[in-house]
This record gives structure tokens, sequence and C-alpha cells, in this order.
């Protein structure tokens, strides 16, 4: 049937290379579309919240907590909307999990504040009877690793050319820049002046002392990133 | 009588009898089921079959010799017959990339089953659903359905009992704690209580009408606090009276437009707190602006029958 391409070699490349650059357009082409971009409202992280987001990688929050909403009416009203690709376009690694021990958090930072998150982290049976979740004491003694995620900022910047420093559409209609440093003792200023709000919002006194002498425990970089979960 | 019919039959007999044997050593054997059987029945069909398909091509590489006309090209020798495609396996090949296409670039993006289409059906249906069963909804049963909405959503802060968890959050059970009036009067507020922004001012905009707009003091704020925060009864009343009733009425039931009521808990004022959050003495609340109307309707009634 094909035997007139086998017999002429040109033609027979040419077809090959139709039939291959077939099969990855398919591929490829739908990655353009609009749904793959990032959704508006979508931001790099801070500089704090990056190290927040390091904590919690570093305790395997992931291991329990899912980020990732199923387009289900029971799981939309308990977490909210369900979750698209766009929304993580800055996320590397993506912290999907794959098993709900503990509540999916892909958008706690609309329903949870700094203050109980607070109470939470010290004792979770303290305010959610029954709970299973171990206490996570030590995140308000350890110092939070801002130099790291300073560093995976600006490898970021470089070579995907992650939006900082740039405004970007908010669902509102405002624009918002997500600041990144020049320096690395500009990235702990800012770092620190960021752990301040939060530490302000906060209850537990040893906490507020250390962000006052100038130290970020991880539990003011975790509460950033939980924030910033929206 | 070629000498491979002969270890077919071998084969096939020791094949069968590894079936027999297997049946029956497992538990039960065959165990009366019918399905039990068939399995079985097809498995030695399946020997049978399997061993005259082997012996048939067997013998025909055994046998046969290549006819046909050889093709003009050959590779070192190698080459290939001209004969044709079987006809119906070369319309299954070209119908099946004509398919692969059109799927690729039609059926599969045009027709593909969309799980948020689906999820959308379903909230709608949903959604209708919950409007006809709840539209009338009033009393003892709303009431019921904001507990049902508190149990889900506000418990996790306002605790099982609503007392705010030790101070974790605000106690519902009562209109204020007196570190709570402390804190607007001397922070002032802007909560969207009445559903749109309309700031209170801090302690220097407070002043205390019965003496002369003096501005109001450490000692008057106290007693005040303890005043709003006792009910609305004790000591205190006359700085009330001189401070606060401008804005929020002589009973502290707010007056529409001006302030809310800080005298008790309305529906109305709990569905403003739900659909802008909070932020006071005891921490931030955020919004909950996803349930909807009827819940927070509902939310506002259950609140509001705590405290009476």
């Amino acid at each position: 049937m094909f035997h007139w391409l086998e017999k002429h070699p040109f033609f027979f490349s040419v077809t090959v290379f139709v039939v291959v650059a077939y099969a990855g357009l398919v591929e490829i082409v739908p990655s353009f579309a609009q749904q793959s971009r990032p959704v508006i409202g979508t931001k790099p992280y801070s500089t704090l919240e990056l190290t927040g987001r390091l904590v919690y990688i570093k305790n395997s929050c992931n291991a329990c907590h899912s980020q990732l909403i199923r387009p289900f009416k029971s799981e939309t009203d308990r977490y909210g909307h369900y979750s698209v690709s766009g929304e993580y376009a800055y996320d590397r690694p993506f912290l999907w999990g794959s098993k709900r021990t503990g509540p999916d958090l892909m958008r706690v930072g609309n329903y949870r504040s700094t203050d109980w998150h607070d109470y939470h982290m010290k004792d979770p049976a303290s305010v959610v009877p029954g709970s299973i979740m171990p206490k996570y004491t030590w995140l308000y003694k350890n110092i939070a690793d801002v130099d790291t995620a300073y560093a995976e900022q600006l490898t970021i910047k470089r070579f995907f050319d992650v939006p900082y420093n740039k405004p970007l559409p908010m669902k509102d209609g405002s624009k918002q820049t997500v600041k990144l440093a020049d320096t690395l003792a500009g990235a702990r200023a800012d770092a620190l002046a960021e752990a301040q709000k939060i530490a302000a919002d906060m209850k537990d006194q040893d906490v507020k002392d250390m962000v006052k002498a100038g130290k970020i425990p991880e539990i003011v970089a975790l509460i950033a990133y939980m924030n910033s979960l929206k | 009588m070629n000498k491979i019919y002969l270890w077919g039959v071998v084969i096939v007999a020791a094949m069968l009898g590894f079936t027999y044997v297997s049946v029956l050593g497992s538990k039960g054997g065959l165990n009366g089921d019918i399905i039990n059987l068939l399995t079985v029945l097809a498995a030695a069909a399946l020997v049978v079959i399997t061993v005259f398909v082997v012996i048939k091509y067997v013998r025909q590489m055994q046998v046969d010799t290549a006819t046909g006309e050889l093709a003009e090209e050959n590779w070192d020798g190698i080459g290939e017959y001209n004969n044709n495609v079987p006809f119906g396996w070369a319309v299954i090949f070209l119908g099946s990339m004509v398919w692969a296409m059109w799927y690729f670039l039609v059926g599969y993006p045009l027709n593909a089953f969309s799980q948020i289409g689906q999820y959308n059906e379903e909230v709608a249906a949903h959604d209708a659903k919950f409007e006809k069963k709840y539209a009338a909804i009033t009393g003892d049963r709303l009431i019921e359905m904001g507990e049902s909405v508190y149990l889900a959503e506000c418990k996790v802060c306002h605790g099982l009992s609503a007392d705010g968890i030790d101070g974790k959050a605000a106690n519902l059970n009562q209109r204020f704690e007196a570190r709570s009036v402390k804190y607007v009067i001397e922070h002032g507020s802007n909560n969207q209580l009445l559903g749109f922004e309309n700031p209170m001012p801090d302690r220097n905009g407070l002043m205390n009408a019965n003496k002369d707009y003096a501005p109001i003091t450490d000692a008057e704020i106290d007693a005040v606090s303890a005043y709003v925060a006792n009910g609305m009864s004790g000591a205190g009343g006359d700085v009330f009276a001189g401070v606060c009733s401008s804005c929020h009425g002589a009973d502290g039931k707010g007056i529409d437009g001006v302030a809310p009521d800080i005298a008790e808990f309305t529906p109305a004022l709990v569905v403003d707190v739900l659909k802008h959050g909070k932020k006071g003495a005891i921490g931030a609340m955020p919004q909950f602006d996803r349930l909807n109307e009827k819940q927070k309707e509902a939310v506002g009634a259950y609140v509001t029958s705590l405290s009476k």
C-alpha cells in the first residue's frame, strides 16, 4: 500500500516528519491555551511566604494535607472554589498531596486567621476537640531559613522569569507587585517587615519578642504562607 | 503421523490434568457454582485451541514454500513479495487513521466529557432544590439550620458551645466582653457592621456631652465597657448617655444607618459580620461570604438566639 513511499526515501522522510509533528502538536498546542496560563489573582510568593512554604515542606505537611479542591459540591461547600491548573503556576513543586488525613489547605487563608493558626499549631486539640494533629511546638523556637527562600526566589526569577517586581492583575481589577529585593540584606529586611505584621496579630508573647529582636521563628513564616493560600 | 501431533496430545493431556488437579485441590473445588464450572470449561477449551493453533502454524512453517513475485528493490539481498495488503486490513488501517484525525481535532476537544460541566449542573440542581425546600423556613427551623451551619463552619474558632474557647474567639453567648468594648473605644472601629463603611472614631474623637464635651477618660472607658458588657446595666450608664447614646441610641440598640446595635445581637448584624469579616480585641475573623443568603440568615438567627 505504501510501496511507493518505501521506494522514495525523501518523501518517506517528509511523511514521517508530518506524522510525528502532528502527534507533537496535539500534545503541545493545548498548553498554550488561556486555561493553562496563571489565573488572574495568582501571584508569586513573597520572601517570607516562600520561607513558610519551605517550613511546610520540611515538616511534610503535605503528607496529611492536600492542596487540591475537586469539583464536587461537598468539597466546594467546605473549601471554596475548585482548584484550576493556572493557580499552581508559581508552585515549584506543587503540593497537591494524595491523602487527606487533615483537611484540604488550598484556600485556608480565606477562612482561618493568624491568631487561630497561632493557637492551633501550638495545640491543635485546644481549638479542634479530638484533633489527631500533633503539636508543632518547635516551630515557635526554630529560626526560619529566609536565605534559602531568597536563593530560590532569585533562581526561579532568573530561570523561569517568575514575575517579581512586575505589576500583576488581581481579581478586583487592581494591580499588585510582589517585591523581590536586590540584595540578601534587603530580602531579610523585607521578610522581617512582613513578619512584624504577622506577629502583631499573634498572641504568643515569646514570638512577638523574637520578632522584635529581629529573628523570625518558623511559625511566623508558616502563618504567612497559610494566609497567602487563597 | 508427525511427531508434532504426538507432542500436542501429550501437552493437552498434561495441561488438562493440571487444570483438573488444581480445581480439585482448591478449597471447595467447583463448589456447585456454575461460574466455576464455566471457568474450568473455558480453561480446557483454551488449552485445546491453543495447542491446535500452534500445531497448525508449526506444520505450515515446516511444509510451506514461498510463492509469488518478488518486489524489485531489495536490501543487501533481503527482499519482499509484491503481494497486496489484505483489503479488509487496509480499510481498517486507513479508517482508523481518519478516525484518529477526527478524534484529536474535533471529537475530543468539542465533545469531551466535562467534569466542570457536570459539577455546574449538579450545583444548579442542588441550589434549585435548596431554594424550593427552604424558601419559607422561619423560626425554630431557621435556627436549627443556623446551628448546623454553625457546627460546620464556625465551631472551629467559636467552640461547640459558642463560648469562644477560653477567649480564643468571641463568646457568642453574650453581646460583648468588656475587653472588646474597651478595644473599640480606644482604637475606633470600621468593621462594616451596618453593611457599609461607617467608621467609629477612636478615643480622641469621643466626647462626653454631659461634661462640656471633654474627651473620654480612662476611668470612663472602664466604666462604660463594664456597663455595655454587662448587658447595658450597672454603673457607667451616665457615661453611656453622655458619650455613646448619640450614635448607638439611649438603649444601645443602634440607629439605622448610623451605628450598630451594641445591646444585643441582631440577625442583620451577624449577616454583615459574615459578609465582611471583623477585627477587634480578640483577633481577626475572616469573611464567610461563600455561605448562601439563606445560610447567613440562619446563622444570624442562631447566634441571636444564643444570647436570648
